[in-house]
Parts: structure tokens; sequence; C-alpha cells
């Protein structure tokens, strides 16, 4: 178990667990808290799973740990490793079952007061038209053939339906497709399970909220992004469904065997990994980009059924209320990106689980409209509380392959979370806090408790003081719905 | 949720099962029950439906998994609850089992089964195991 005593403070923020904790570590870990997120992290095991992943053959630099990281399976949550392209490996551990997992963040022209009075009839209608629940399916049935192109060409086939615009595509991380995509890796199984839960928003922590700009730190970014205070904004917060753990399961037991071909030893078999340039690992990167690019298809279904909710409720009642996207992001994923090491050009395989990329300016990555003043980083929190809106930085390029936060990060089991709390006491007390709720399930929404959650303010201003992100505007909920 | 058969035990953020069972077909059955258990209420259901799985993996621990996981595939894309479980063979790489259950959505979904510090354990009184699912 690790302990205080095994860290080192390598400046404010920043801890290290060197390399001579455990023997069979090939690069130190690193972790990005202040002292009160130190000791939730040390009260479950996340260390341990980050050191865990500091084993993962081709590692380079440090396994790193964001400020909501907590325990995971294999990785911690909001854990990132870069392993050296092609002879470092890719594990679907590293990446999670919710590939792609991510959010997406959608405003409008008007100030959130104009819709104050239409807000309940506004979730009301989302929760009757966007479906969402446990195992829901939605109103996007797909052909096998229909299944190939989202597999490949992600939400640029729902735009080519009609379901979005090329502005939304250039405003999503790989313009909401990954290269690389085979629709052959991905199993008729996970084909199987995707074929009717295009256009659903899940269970569990997904979400959809409408939310103001209550506050705006930065103003020149800011109006970059599009943004202003008091601004209506929507937030929805999904990923790749039935299909994304399918593909993470198939490859968890197809790279059992991978282990053991290649010699490979791990202390955890949720670990398991393959060479990048092996037919193992090719055919892994081939499918999780294939379910990469199904979640954000998904999203893009997902945001053009809030649009048009947004038409049915608002049409001829306020002006301007259409709503155009921000950015779309991915959380759970691994991407091939190149990196300055040790004065190096290196091609690595970057792994974020739980982790969101955070480019700072200049990276031909981003698309012309954000390219001056960096990515937009999105950073939901829970329902009671506030997201945030970060902007990637030259930092983050330096010391975290372009990654920060995801999220809150839980502190609470689920477990715990039902037993202290109550969802319909939980409801009630949001509502009297002007927040809206629409929830399938009362256990499920008290899972999803702000008390469950750390503290999103503070794991904001960690990496906005440790740089690997800078604020850019704060939004609070004011309509929730859950599946 | 305690029982001689399986306990839930504290995951920040996913859920986690203790498993036992005096021999290793128990065992399995018990987790099975154990994940359903966690996705809806088993105990008033009256099995209508069957299903016949047969499962080869590389050694015991993916055995567990992989039967896990196959439920859960099934579960998702028949709209079927599982509440019985009958392992008729079970080696160390081949599983065969029928399963029982009625056609119903949960009210919590799993997206997996881990391998997760996965280890069947001998005790005792036969074996444990601890099972992290992602939720």
């Amino acid at each position: 178990m690790v302990t205080k005593k095994d860290l080192k403070r390598i400046e404010d923020y920043l801890y290290e667990i060197s390399k001579s904790y455990r023997e069979d570590m090939r690069v130190p870990a690193r972790v990005y808290l202040d002292a009160e997120l130190l000791e939730a992290a040390l009260g479950d095991r996340t260390l341990e799973q980050l050191v865990n992943s500091a084993t993962l053959p081709g590692i380079v630099g440090y396994a790193m740990a964001m400020p909501d990281a907590h325990q995971g399976y294999g990785f911690p949550i909001g854990g990132v490793a870069a392993t050296r392209y092609p002879q470092g490996v890719i594990s679907p551990g590293g990446v999670g079952f919710d590939i792609n997992c991510g959010v997406r963040l959608l405003i409008a022209g008007i100030g959130a007061d104009e819709v104050k009075p239409y807000l309940g009839t506004l979730i009301s209608a989302l929760y009757r038209n966007v479906p969402s629940g446990v195992g829901k399916k939605g109103g996007f049935k797909l052909s096998p053939s229909q299944m190939d192109q989202v597999l490949e060409k992600g939400a640029a086939w729902a735009v080519k339906q009609g379901y979005g615009t090329q502005d939304d595509l250039e405003r999503t991380e790989e313009r909401g497709a990954m290269a690389g995509a085979e629709a052959r890796a991905v199993s008729s199984r996970a084909k199987e399970r995707g074929k009717n839960q295009l256009g659903t928003l899940g269970s569990g922590n997904h979400f959809l909220e409408i939310e103001e700009v209550v506050e705006v730190y930065d103003e020149e970014v800011a109006d970059a992004f599009g943004l202003f205070p008091g601004q209506l904004a929507v937030q929805i917060h999904s990923g790749s469904r039935g299909l994304g753990h399918q593909v993470c399961t198939d490859y968890v037991r197809l790279l059992q065997e991978a282990v053991r071909k290649y010699h490979i030893e791990l202390p955890d078999r949720e670990l398991v990994c393959a060479p990048l340039d092996s037919p193992e690992g090719r055919d892994y990167f081939a499918a999780m980009a294939g379910a990469a690019n199904y979640a954000w298809a998904n999203r893009q279904c997902l945001a053009h059924l809030t649009r048009r909710t947004f038409e049915e409720v608002l049409a001829g009642k306020v002006r301007d209320w259409e709503l155009t996207t921000v950015y779309d992001v991915a959380h759970n994923i691994a991407k091939i990106e190149e990196y300055e090491v040790d004065g190096q050009r290196l091609k690595l395989c970057v792994h974020r689980k739980g982790a969101t990329r955070a480019f700072g300016p200049d990276r031909p990555e981003l698309p012309d409209v954000y390219r001056a003043v960096g990515q937009p980083v999105l950073v939901p929190g829970d329902m009671g509380t506030a997201s945030y809106i970060l902007v990637g930085t030259e930092e983050a390029m330096r010391a975290s392959f372009g990654s920060t936060c995801h999220g809150a990060g839980r502190v609470l089991s689920r477990k715990a979370a039902k037993r202290q709390i109550r969802g319909d006491k939980l409801k009630a007390d949001l509502e009297a806090q002007g927040i809206q709720v629409r929830a399938g399930s009362m256990p499920g929404l008290a899972e999803e408790a702000p008390e469950a959650y750390k503290d999103i303010e503070r794991v904001v201003d960690v990496v906005h003081r440790a740089g690997l992100a800078r604020k850019v505007a704060k939004l609070r909920p004011l309509a929730v719905m859950k599946g | 949720m305690t029982s001689f058969r399986f306990e839930e035990i504290e995951h920040t953020a996913d859920l986690a099962l203790r498993v036992y069972g005096r021999n290793l077909k128990e065992l399995f059955a018990n987790a099975a029950y154990g994940m359903f258990s966690l996705m809806a209420e088993l105990e008033e259901l009256e099995p209508t439906i069957k299903r016949e799985i047969s499962l080869e993996s590389l050694d015991y621990e993916a055995l567990l998994i992989d039967w896990l996981n196959e439920l859960l595939y099934w579960h998702e894309v028949e709209d079927e609850v599982y509440t019985r479980f009958t392992i008729h063979t079970l080696s160390s790489t081949a599983l065969t089992a029928t399963v029982e259950g009625v056609k119903a959505e949960a009210s919590k979904a799993i997206k997996a089964a881990t391998f997760h510090d996965l280890a069947i354990v001998k005790a005792e009184a036969g074996y444990v195991t601890t099972i992290v699912f992602d939720v």
C-alpha cells in the first residue's frame, strides 16, 4: 500500500512515487494533488493502481494521475500513460469499458434568464425525446452497412444523415472520426449491442444538463469559445454504450493470450496489453477507434435530439434559442500523438482513462477557430454544483502529454452513497435550489449525489495552478436529466 | 447485502462482490446470481425462459469472467434477467451450463465484469473470490 512517506513533493500540487518503490516499475509515477485530495487518494487503491500502470512495457516519462483520480480497475480513473509507438503496448484496461465516454458542450445566443419560464417544460420534453436509462434502445436503428459506416466515419455519418452541421464536426475532437478505425475489428456481438443504442444517453453518471454560464475568468479565451456571462448552455455526457463495453470485453479476453505469447509480465490481469505493432495490438486499436467513432456519432445524435426538442418547446417563444457546439471531448481513449521527450520528437500512444486532452495553442490537431488560444476542455462537475470550461496549455504539452482532469472524481462508494442519501430527498433538495431533475431511477440518482464526488472547485484549482489547463468559465446546472 | 453466497464490498467508483462457494461450480453459480442481484430484484422472479451456455477459456479465472460477461451480453441483447444457474460441467478451460430467467429490464446497468486483481482462492470451506464490476 502506498503511504505518504512514499510520495516526494516535486513542486506545488505535484508528487512523485520513485521508480525504486517497486521493482517492476519502468518509470516513476506522478500525481497532481493538493493536501486534501492527497488524503482521498491515500484512502483507496488509486496510487497502487497508478504504480501498476507504471509497469507497462514501453511506457515513457511518468505514469500520471490527475487530481480527480480515484480507484478503478486496472488503471486508476484519472490516469494517463504514454507508451512508445510502435514497440510499446496498448492496453484496453487503460481506456476502459466505456470507450470515448466524453462530453459535448452546446451554447445558445441568449441568456439563460430568457428560457427560465420554460425550463420545466424543456427538461420534461428532453426526458421524453432523448432515450435514457439502463440498456435503453434508441430511435436510430442501424443496418449492418450503416453500422460499418458509423464505426469508420463517426459523427460525420450522423451529419450526413442531417443530424448536425459541418461546424459541429469542426468543433469535435478528431472531427468526430478517429483515423485507423476498422469495422472488421469490431465483433458481431459488439455490433449487435450497438445497433439500436445510437442516440441513447445510458445510465450511471451519464447526463444531459441545461446550464447557465455564471462566471467568466478569461474574457479573451471565453470570447474565442463564444461564451458570455449569463449564457444558456447544454452539456451532454455519454459514450459508446453497449458496443464500446463489448469491444473492451472482447479484447481484454483476447489479450489474455497475447500477454503469454509476448511474454509480458503484469501485476494485474486487467492491465492486459499487446505491442502496438502486433496483430493483436493493431486489431484492438482499430476496434477501439471504431467504438470511439460510434461514441462521437452517438453524442452527435443526442445533440440533434436536443436541438429538435429546443425547437419544439422554444420556437416562436424566444429568439436565438438555436444551439451551436463549443467542443466535444473524449475522456476514455488511446491516441497516437507526438511529443518532445528528452529533446527527442517521439510518436506515443497516450492512454487517457478518465482524463481529457488539453492541447495548448498551435497544435495542428486543433480546428482553425481554436488554434490560436488552445483547445476547449470540458470538465463536468456533479449535478448540484458546477462544471468548468478550461483551455489547454503549453505546460500540459510539456508535463502531462497534453492531458488534464475529466471531472470531480468519486470519493464515496455507490453503496455508501445509497446508504447516506435518498434519491427522492436529493431530488427535492436540488429542486429547492432551483435545479429541476428528471431521473429514471431514484437509487441511481442517489449514487450520483453531489456528496459522492470530490469538490470540483478544488480539482479545477489544482490543474489551473499546476498549469495543466486554465480556467475560462464556470457553468451552473439549471435542469438535469439522468437515466 | 450479506449472505453465505456473496456480499457486496466497498469500491469507490464501481461495484465489487466477494463470492463464496463450497465448490467451484457453486462459486460460478453464486457469482452469476450475485451479479444479477446488483442489477434487479431477483427474489420474486419465477423463471420462464432457459438458455444453454457453453464456453472455453484459458483458466478458471478467465472462465469466470467470460461466464459473467456472456450472461451480460445475453441480458442486454435479449432483455433477459437470469435467476437460476445450473453448471453442468466445469474444468479449468471449459464450462457448460443452463441459465433460467425472465424477460425483464434491469434497474441498474453493469458494463462488464473485470479481471482486476482477480484470483479464485481455496478457502477452508471451499472457494472465495472478489470480482470488480465496471458500472
